[in-house]
């Protein structure tokens, strides 16, 4: 892993067009401000991680029988 | 009209404006961006969203609207860009459901949001909305 001080203010830029600037620093919280083109997808990583699993989990394993599903009150 | 071979459901013909392309496939699925919505009932609720290039990967979704009165998403600017969205009415929002023993759920944090009018769509993520990847359908 590449690992980088930075100030508050300052940034990093990732393959020309992604821009990380670190905004603030309060105690164990940091925040970041991510400057990308629109096709970049940013996602905190716990969320990106229960998505992944949970679009894992969605994928079907054998038949669905609809009729025995909720229906809708 | 397409011919779509699904291990769950067989070969199915689908109609031109039923196939979507996701541009991004889904999170954690990124190879797979052709799918086709195969309705599942007669009501609009239940649809399935089977990958056009893998038979083996088929979803249950549901039109969240049905279940969960108070699901407003609000879709960040950037996905309405990317999805070229000019119309809330050109939105259709669906919610992968997963079944789980008897406990069925839908990932309401991750709805997938299809431009109608083009076709496209894209997993969207509803960050600080209050929703879950695993919301309860009504009870059994």
């Amino acid at each position: 892993m590449l690992v980088l001080s930075r100030k508050v203010g300052e940034s990093i830029v990732i393959a020309g067009g992604i821009t990380v600037t670190v905004l603030e620093v309060r105690g164990e919280q940091v925040r970041v401000g991510v400057e990308a083109p629109r096709s970049v997808t940013v996602h905190r990583k716990e969320v990106h991680d229960e998505l992944v699993a949970a679009n894992q989990a969605a994928a079907q394993r054998g038949r669905v029988n609809v009729a025995e599903l909720p229906r809708p009150r | 009209m397409m011919l779509v071979d699904s291990d769950a459901l067989g070969t199915i013909e689908v109609p031109d404006d039923r196939l979507l392309v996701l541009p991004d496939g889904l999170l954690g699925l990124e190879d797979a961006r052709q799918f086709a919505l195969i309705p599942a009932d007669d009501m609009g609720v239940y649809s399935f969203l089977q990958s056009v290039d893998r038979p083996e990967l088929t979803f249950l979704t549901i039109v969240p609207a049905f279940f969960f009165e108070a699901y407003e998403p609000e879709i960040a600017d950037e996905d309405v860009a990317a999805l070229d969205l000019r119309s809330p009415d050109d939105a259709q929002v669906l919610c992968l459901v997963t079944i789980d023993d008897q406990l069925v759920t839908a990932n309401l944090l991750g709805p997938v949001v299809v431009n109608t009018r083009t076709g496209t769509g894209r997993q969207v993520v509803l960050h600080d909305q209050g929703w879950s990847t695993k919301e309860q359908l009504g009870m059994n």
